[in-house]
């Protein structure tokens, strides 16, 4: 027994002295803000990755020509003006001066045509950039102050793309000298800061580049965490380790976040979109009168409501009202469960039909809905059969061969909020998000959208295009959610931006 | 000895082989990494695809991937990373001594607190302490390991606002992991201690110390214990394996940037060469230890080698 | 490895001395009673736990009749998708083992009995998989087979058939050159009628208690898989899905992942201690 009772107390002993360094609350560093991501992309460099982790760093180490901030206007950025020709098929950039590169080297028309070989080039064949900017024919230098885009044909969101990812303007002399893998894991850019550490699945740690055209940064120090489990990111939250979890920030938490005085939740609405569409070649969805009846059957607002805590809006076509090509005109079909009884009846469906909905079984609010969605579709006599499956393996096996259930998840965050950036994959015949579709009139639609230059004109065929997918009910629709961040009362001047791109220029921490 | 030792290690060098060649073959089974490549990209074509799988050196046939990556283990090069071309050597070396610390943490601190609970339990035998420590034994066993890592988040960094919730930056960063760990193999090391300490206490030589007058703790710890310890060490050999294994869920929760996290996001993206650098290095370790406690197990005991 | 002898008629006193232990009798009264309450869920529940209010979400614990251990974030009654729940459970623990003993049995009696090469392919077998990281395995098996009740149920016969094997092997071993088993052969017994019925019998027992410890493990496993999103149909209510689930409600709804939580720790409590007793009831020495 005494042997017992002196091993206990030499265990506690020592426990107590490993724990004791952390007893002290977690002091951080005047200046420095920690955000989390929920991934490490692997490379920093902007035409190897299409992640939206990516971005809420790169966007701070990298400048593009244009620039778009939380007000998803486009701004100057590198360039300062631009114009383009009456065809559309050039643009010509005027840059901006005496502009540095964190390196020291200098920003030209040089750079700008180096970037934009590379990613048409054979380096950016290796990565997801490429096909975005295929509109591309090639960058002339006009002088070291302009360059001219000739494009091969015109492409209506290209100024939008050229605001993130791979339009990134990189450093020539810099990548030449050490390789292209160097700059994967050291980063240059003309960005407002510079990358000074990056731990592999740990940490990225950046500092304000002084030297910034628009000027210096107010932060220190910025340490990027990569924290795979969202309720370990609350956690690190709630302790005060961490100021900002970045989008998503789970619904789950919110309340969490709520009641905690250091603790806000910032939320906008984003360009995340979520719908099931419909198999419509095999099962009881073949029939259009019956994926009227199951949308009619599923209450979507009290989905937002109670279970989305109102961090979402109902949405009529897939995508967000930020969307170039959102129509208020257009309604969702409403909530109601005797209609679509009685519309299943006339198109012939017993109850006790089955239906398979196949999703991302790693999306936690997803899980839930698609569960919500299976209790209001019981309701009306069709029994659902829910099929998590993990994220690769459905986008990439599943969809595009058309392996699908009866219903299937549709996630779309398409960043330049445009709505043909979604539809021409949605609804084109051969595309690889739509396996099961081929309507003559829309791909007609989609087509002839792609070489207007006039606005006003393509956004009228693009609200046309959503009237004729809802008419046709390719999708149920479910609804636009908020990017929401919980976010420690001690940031200043944090903008939540829908995008996720974080800008941190202004920020400041008490 | 010569030849146990020689047949042995061929043996190892077999089954890393066979390991290597099974998680090759899987991991390629699971998916293309070439769309995970492209994941969030608008729109790309097969071509698109056909240059990445060409970049990442996937068009080329199966034998000869494998013997491109056999080559490179027995040079001491695991190949780069598909995302970023990080060398998955310098990812192995930042995790493995991670892993190895939380993984020799927790089973010194299992070791510390089962002799003497097993000792304890095994002296009192039958007797309330005995039953109490045996069913205390279960009841450490009952728990799925990620509940009871939340639960310690929420009482030690939460609420209590102890320790830090996740991450491996300071000291105060293991003792959660390890001491979730370490409960879970405490229970099960608890029994074994216990059972082998009641069959060395019946025996003839420990009578002899006590007749002798020797201070019980001086035949409990001193004499008694020496002579368990070699089921005791076969046995935590044979744990490293499954430790390694369940190490990543422990490391999901606690964030902790070792092994199982490479691993399991390596899965996720397919990865191969991440995948097949971390699992061979795995899979080396755990022979070893095998092949460890078999050599340990011949020197102490001739017979075994015979067999 | 020690055998079983069969125990001699005359001894009902040490029987019921044995089944009089605590942990016998906490552990069959646990067991029993979760493999009752599962059995019986259909007549309790006849709505499977599925029925749904989104108004009721979350609605806490021991407040009214209508959901005694409260709702889930969908409104869904906690205590009837709990008791439902334990269907998927026991099913992937039970199945799990019983497929993993018939493969690993046969494949362990013909190593140990024919020895030669069977053994020697068995014996490398069992190292490969003592090498491979068991979950890492997991993970990778359901990325190429999907997540579902089977291929879980699968997978775990193959990762497990190995331990069967090895123990059945070493029982064999030590049977297979005992005098009975020597005589039978000389009488020009079949091998097969040998295997089943003089070698079989006095070897199951070590094969017994390994058999309870990983029903245990198993359903533990399965709320560990689910934990890493790879987990059956979330409509098909399970302990495991239901803890991994709730986990992020941890906070604000205890009960959403305490009470599946509490089930699978009393399942499991009473088949390890089941196992336990098991342990000391076949092998007498251990008991000394």
């Amino acid at each position: 027994m005494q042997n017992l009772g002196r091993n206990l107390r030499a265990m506690l002993l020592a426990a107590t002295a490993m724990a004791a360094p952390a007893l002290a609350p977690a002091a951080f560093a005047a200046g420095t803000l920690t955000v989390t991501l929920v991934q490490d992309p692997g490379s920093w460099d902007p035409i190897d990755t299409f992640l939206v982790n990516w971005a809420k760093v790169g966007n701070n180490v990298f400048d593009g020509l244009v620039q778009r901030g939380p007000d998803m206007k486009l701004a100057p950025g590198l360039a300062t003006s631009w114009e383009q020709s009456e065809d559309g098929k050039r643009i010509r950039f005027k840059l901006r001066e005496n502009v540095k590169f964190h390196n020291g080297e200098p920003f030209d028309a040089e750079a700008v045509r180096f970037t934009f070989e590379r990613l048409l080039g054979a380096e950016g064949a290796k990565g997801p950039q490429q096909s975005n900017y295929n509109a591309i024919d090639k960058v002339e230098v006009v002088d070291a102050t302009t360059v001219d885009f000739l494009l091969k044909n015109p492409d209506p969101v290209l100024i939008t793309k050229l605001a993130g990812y791979g339009g990134m303007i990189v450093p020539p002399k810099y990548i030449q000298e050490k390789g292209d893998e160097y700059f994967n894991t050291h980063p240059v850019g003309t960005g407002p800061f510079k990358v000074v550490d990056y731990q592999p699945k740990v940490s990225v740690t950046l500092e304000p580049f002084a030297e910034h055209w628009g000027g210096k940064p107010k932060l220190d120090k910025v340490v990027f965490r990569f924290i795979a489990e969202p309720s370990t990111q609350v956690a690190e939250l709630q302790a005060g380790r961490v100021d900002i979890v970045t989008d998503p920030l789970p619904i789950s938490a919110i309340p969490i976040v709520n009641s905690d005085p250091r603790l806000k939740v910032e939320s906008i609405t984003g360009p995340t979109v979520q719908a099931l569409r419909f198999n419509t070649r095999t099962g009881i969805t073949k029939d259009e009168t019956v994926r009227k009846a199951l949308i009619m059957a599923v209450d979507r607002d009290a989905i937002i409501k109670q279970m989305l805590g109102g961090q979402a809006k109902p949405i009529a076509s897939f995508q967000s009202e930020l969307s170039f090509g959102y129509d208020p005109a257009l309604k969702p079909l409403p909530f109601d469960p005797a209609k679509a009884k009685q519309l299943l009846a006339q198109a012939g469906v017993k109850p006790g039909a089955a239906v398979q909905i196949d999703f991302r079984g790693s999306d936690a609010n997803f899980r839930e809905a698609a569960q919500a969605v299976a209790g209001y579709l019981q309701a009306v006599g069709i029994k659902s059969i829910l099929k998590p499956y993990e994220t690769n393996v459905i986008l990439n096996e599943i969809i595009p061969a058309g392996k699908t259930g009866e219903m299937f998840q549709q996630g779309w965050g398409g960043w330049t909020f445009d709505y043909d950036n979604t539809a021409y994959l949605m609804y084109h015949s051969g595309e690889k998000w739509n396996p099961y579709d081929n309507i003559p009139e829309l791909n007609a639609l989609l087509e002839s959208q792609r070489s207007m230059t006039d606005r006003s004109k393509r956004e009228k065929v693009l609200q046309e295009i959503g009237r004729v997918v809802a008419d046709k009910a390719l999708e149920m629709p479910l609804y636009n959610l908020n990017a929401v961040y919980g976010v420690s009362k001690r940031v200043k001047n944090f903008v939540a931006p829908p995008d996720s791109r974080l800008r941190l220029t202004d920020v400041t921490v008490d | 000895m010569a030849g146990f030792l020689v047949k042995r290690i061929l043996q190892a060098v077999f089954v890393v082989l066979v390991v290597t060649l099974l998680v090759a073959w899987a991991i390629r089974l699971s998916g293309d990494p070439a769309i995970m490549l492209t994941q969030g990209a608008g729109s790309f074509t097969e071509q698109d695809l056909q240059n990445i799988r060409k970049a990442l050196g996937l068009d080329q046939p199966f034998t000869v991937q494998y013997l491109q990556f056999i080559t490179g283990v027995v040079t001491g090069d695991f190949g780069k990373s598909f995302f970023g071309g990080t060398s998955v050597g310098s990812l192995i070396a930042h995790a493995l001594p991670l892993t190895l610390l939380l993984a020799l943490t927790s089973l010194a601190l299992a070791v510390a607190m089962s002799i003497p609970l097993g000792i304890h339990a095994a002296v009192n035998r039958g007797k309330a302490a005995d039953t109490g420590i045996r069913i205390l034994s279960l009841v450490g066993l009952s728990f799925p390991n990620f509940w009871l890592a939340i639960m310690m988040v929420l009482t030690f960094s939460i609420t209590l606002g102890w320790l830090p919730p996740s991450g491996a930056e300071e000291p105060a960063n293991i003792v959660m992991p390890a001491l979730t760990m370490g409960v879970i193999l405490t229970a099960t090391n608890v029994r074994l201690v216990r059972t082998s300490m009641l069959e060395t206490l019946s025996a003839q030589y420990i009578m002899v110390a006590r007749s002798k007058g020797l201070k019980e703790r001086v035949v409990l710890y001193k004499h008694a214990l020496r002579n368990c310890a070699i089921p005791l060490i076969t046995y935590i050999g044979l744990q490293f394996g499954g430790l390694i294994g369940g190490i990543v869920v422990i490391e999901r929760v606690f964030n902790w940037p070792g092994m199982g996290s490479l691993a399991f996001d390596a899965v996720a993206a397919r990865d191969y060469p991440v995948l097949q650098g971390v699992i061979t290095v795995l899979a080396l370790l755990i022979v070893a230890a095998n092949l460890l406690v078999d050599i340990v197990y011949g020197l102490v005991d001739p017979r075994i080698r015979t067999e | 490895m020690s055998t079983v002898e069969i125990e001699a008629p005359g001894t009902v006193r040490i029987w019921l001395r044995r089944l009089r232990s605590l942990e016998f009798i906490l552990g069959a009264v646990l067991t029993v009673a979760m493999i009752g309450l599962v059995l019986a869920s259909g007549l309790i529940f006849p709505d499977g736990g599925d029925a749904m209010d989104l108004t009721a979400r979350l609605t806490p614990p021991f407040q009214s009749w209508a959901h005694p251990l409260g709702t889930d974030p969908l409104g869904r009654d906690v205590l009837a998708r709990v008791v439902v729940g334990g269907k998927i459970s026991l099913t992937v623990g039970f199945l799990s083992v019983l497929g993993a003993v018939v493969v690993g049995t046969v494949m362990g009696l013909v190593a140990g009995y024919y020895r030669g090469v069977w053994d020697m392919i068995l014996m490398r077998f069992a190292d490969v998989q003592l090498a491979l990281p068991f979950i890492l395995l997991a993970i990778t098996f359901t990325a190429i087979l999907g997540a579902d009740l089977w291929n879980l149920i699968l997978f775990m016969i193959i990762a497990q058939w190995v331990q069967y094997a090895r123990v059945m092997r070493a029982s064999v071993l030590s049977l297979r050159d005992r005098e009975f088993i020597q005589s039978a052969r000389s009488f020009g017994v079949r091998d097969l009628r040998i295997l089943l019925h003089h070698i079989l019998p006095n070897a199951y027992g070590p094969v017994l208690i390994l058999m309870t410890l990983n029903v245990a493990n198993n359903i533990l496993l399965e709320s560990s898989l689910t934990f890493l999103g790879l987990g059956v149909d979330p409509m098909i209510p399970s302990w495991g899905g239901m803890l991994a689930d709730g986990r992020s409600y941890l906070q604000t709804a205890w009960w959403v992942s305490v009470f599946p939580g509490l089930a699978i720790m009393l399942t499991v409590l009473g088949l390890n201690l089941l196992g336990d007793w098991l342990r000391d009831f076949l092998d007498p020495t251990s008991k000394a």
